[in-house]
């Protein structure tokens, strides 16, 4: 198994629930901290011997402060020397979907082919955004997948007439260092993503659901690749889940409880009702509809340690928690995001993370 | 492309209600469903527009003379801007409207909100236009025509306003200045966060009577507004972009907070 870093950079100081939230919440010290704290959690993830460092794409809250990751893998060229950088990722139906081929580029070129590609479809609130059509949302990411392929490919000068692209001319400059292009990876919790990606060859990410129905998602993802003649291989399927390890299980515990994070929370999805409403009606969610319900009802941390929802304990706790996500899920990738917004605790349990577990998740 | 409307969709009515008798303009095209629009014009008086011509497509519409305006006699009985919208809501109830939506420009903003504030449920979305609820303290100078268009306008060449009466722009003025309050109400500013209803307040990015930086004030005391910035127009938004003012204001009488999330579709050739 492999591990990823994931770190959305969370704005560290109070801010109003809710989406989109008021710039006047944003305190520019506490905002310059956070950037900075992310940036060595995730050098320190190197330095450690995690497989992958992680970032992503969301905007208008203290969720995150990575509107754009491209411009954080930027600056992880510079400090992460040896873990594969993966952006997990774009939300590409709502972004110029060349711009999306050509910074992959570039992060590829700077790291030497070190960059993991994901191309999300992103959470509901983020076709507000860019004022992008939610109905279409499913349709535009296939037609920029396409697209994002070409573009790293074709030797030549191209124009390209789709449905919801046009180009008189593509020519990405600098090419990918990769052959022959970086590994890809999508997010895929519904059937509809599943099959998607099954039949683009593509890896499957899973986030912000619980193990029953990322199992149940791996599973129909494998075996639509195999009704199309090709069987995905471990890392090809992610999971993406909260961590915290501390030294003894009741540490881990009071750390949750000290920081709030054991609370209940409503996830960005839900943070706006005329958001969700509206996404709802546009058919967002596919034929999981019912099934998103469940992954982002709000729980307290006993409930999501249950779910799979995230491994929080001591390093043999924890380490019991990672063989069940392991065995029902078949997750080759676990990718782990802080839980705990206290800086010297997120620190330890990375590191505890690293010299106790790591060693483990490698030999299997 | 805005369309100069040489047949107007309105008619003119008149209907008493608290003991006036108000012009009103009203359109009333096949139903679309939605609640009836009630418009309050601002401190220039009763005038429609292309953007009120392009709803009246879709949406019955009834605009109000508001009593001391345009051809009616000077207004002294209205005491305060309560006591004014309790007139309007008067006239409203007397078309035996019980459900509507309300749309208030500049001057009529402030009122449409008073309104609001008395009409609770009644009123199902709250549209102001540059208004006036928040104002600075300082007023730029409109004294001769070519200042006012200057002020009023980023566009004049579209729609210009038509030329106005000088009696009756003083009588106007006279109830304006009398009734409109401080430029920052304490009183009314401590009961707007019980608005609940879906308010969308529009302003022009050139908008030197009620600038945008005004904008923010209403996210912060209504209860449940969202803001609209016009882009390239002035205090008289519905004149230099009816379209784009237009477009807006339809997807939210049409979808209220849900207008936030995009319908319009993407594909360029299927």
């Amino acid at each position: 198994m492999k591990a990823a870093l994931f770190n959305p950079i969370r704005y560290g100081g109070p801010a109003p629930a809710g989406w989109p939230v008021a710039p006047s919440a944003y305190d520019l010290e506490i905002g310059r901290r956070s950037l900075l704290g992310g940036l060595e959690n995730l050098r320190l993830a190197d330095e450690l011997g995690f497989d992958w460092v992680t970032v992503a794409e969301h905007h208008y809250a203290g969720f995150s402060l990575t509107p754009n990751p491209m411009v954080l893998a930027g600056a992880l060229t510079q400090v992460v020397k040896r873990a594969k950088i993966a952006l997990l990722g774009p939300t590409v139906p709502i972004l110029n979907p060349v711009r999306v081929a050509e910074e992959y580029a570039m992060l590829d070129n700077l790291t030497g082919g070190r960059v993991i590609a994901g191309l999300l479809r992103g959470t509901p609130n983020e076709y507000v955004t860019y004022n992008i059509n939610p109905a279409e949302s499913r349709d535009r990411f296939e037609e920029a997948l396409a697209l994002i392929r070409r573009a790293w490919t074709e030797p030549e000068p191209f124009g390209w007439q789709g449905r919801f692209y046009q180009y008189r001319s593509v020519a990405v400059w600098p090419r990918v260092v990769q052959t022959p292009y970086p590994a890809l990876y999508m997010s895929g919790s519904s059937p509809e993503s599943g099959a998607m990606a099954a039949r683009n060859r593509i890896g499957l990410g899973l986030a912000f659901t619980t193990v029953p129905l990322a199992s149940q998602a791996a599973k129909f993802y494998r075996e639509e690749a195999n009704k199309l003649g090709w069987n995905p291989s471990t890392n090809q399927v992610l999971y993406r889940m909260g961590f915290h390890v501390a030294e003894t299980d009741e540490q881990a515990m009071t750390d949750m409880v000290e920081s709030g994070a054991a609370k209940p929370h409503v996830g960005l999805t839900m943070a706006n009702k005329a958001v969700l409403a509206g996404a709802m009606s546009s058919g967002y969610f596919g034929k999981a509809a019912e099934e998103q319900k469940e992954r982002v009802a709000p729980r307290d941390a006993t409930e999501r340690i249950e779910k799979g929802q995230i491994l929080l304990g001591s390093p043999e706790t924890v380490w019991k928690q990672i063989c069940r996500v392991r065995d029902e899920v078949g997750a080759g990738i676990l990718d782990l995001f802080p839980i705990v917004p206290i800086a010297d605790r997120t620190r330890r349990s990375i590191e505890l993370f690293g010299e106790r577990l790591l060693p483990r998740l490698h030999e299997n | 492309m805005a369309e100069q409307c040489t047949v107007s969709a309105f008619v003119e009515r008149k209907v008493d209600a608290d003991s006036f008798t108000i012009r009103y303009l009203a359109a009333s095209p096949q139903s679309n469903g939605t609640d009836p629009l009630i418009c309050i014009h601002g401190a220039g008086g009763l005038r429609l527009s292309p953007m009120h011509e392009m709803l009246a497509r879709t949406h019955r519409l009834v605009a109000f003379e508001t009593p001391g305006f345009g051809s009616s006699p000077a207004n002294e009985r209205s005491r305060d801007m309560a006591e004014l919208a309790a007139t309007l809501c008067a006239a409203v109830a007397a078309l035996g409207i019980r459900s509507y939506n309300l749309m208030g420009t500049s001057f009529g903003g402030n009122l449409a909100t008073h309104m609001a504030l008395q009409e609770g449920e009644k009123v199902q979305s709250l549209i102001l236009l540059s208004p006036a609820v928040f104002r600075p303290a300082e007023r730029p100078a409109m004294g001769t025509p070519e200042q006012r268009r200057e002020v009023m306008h980023a566009h004049p060449e579209r729609f210009p306003l038509a030329p106005s009466n000088p009696e009756v722009d003083s009588k106007q003025e006279t109830l304006v200045r009398r009734l409109i309050g401080p430029p920052r109400d304490q009183t009314l500013e401590g009961k707007l966060s019980g608005l609940s209803v879906p308010t969308l307040v529009v302003f022009g990015t050139e908008d030197r009577l009620t600038p945008p930086e005004m904008a923010r004030f209403y996210r912060q005391h209504f209860g449940n507004a969202h803001l609209m910035l016009i882009y390239d127009a002035a205090h008289l938004v519905d004149l230099d972009r009816p379209e784009a003012v237009t477009e807006v204001v339809g997807d939210f009488l049409a979808r209220k907070e849900r207008f936030l999330v995009s319908e319009r579709s993407g594909v360029i050739h299927p």
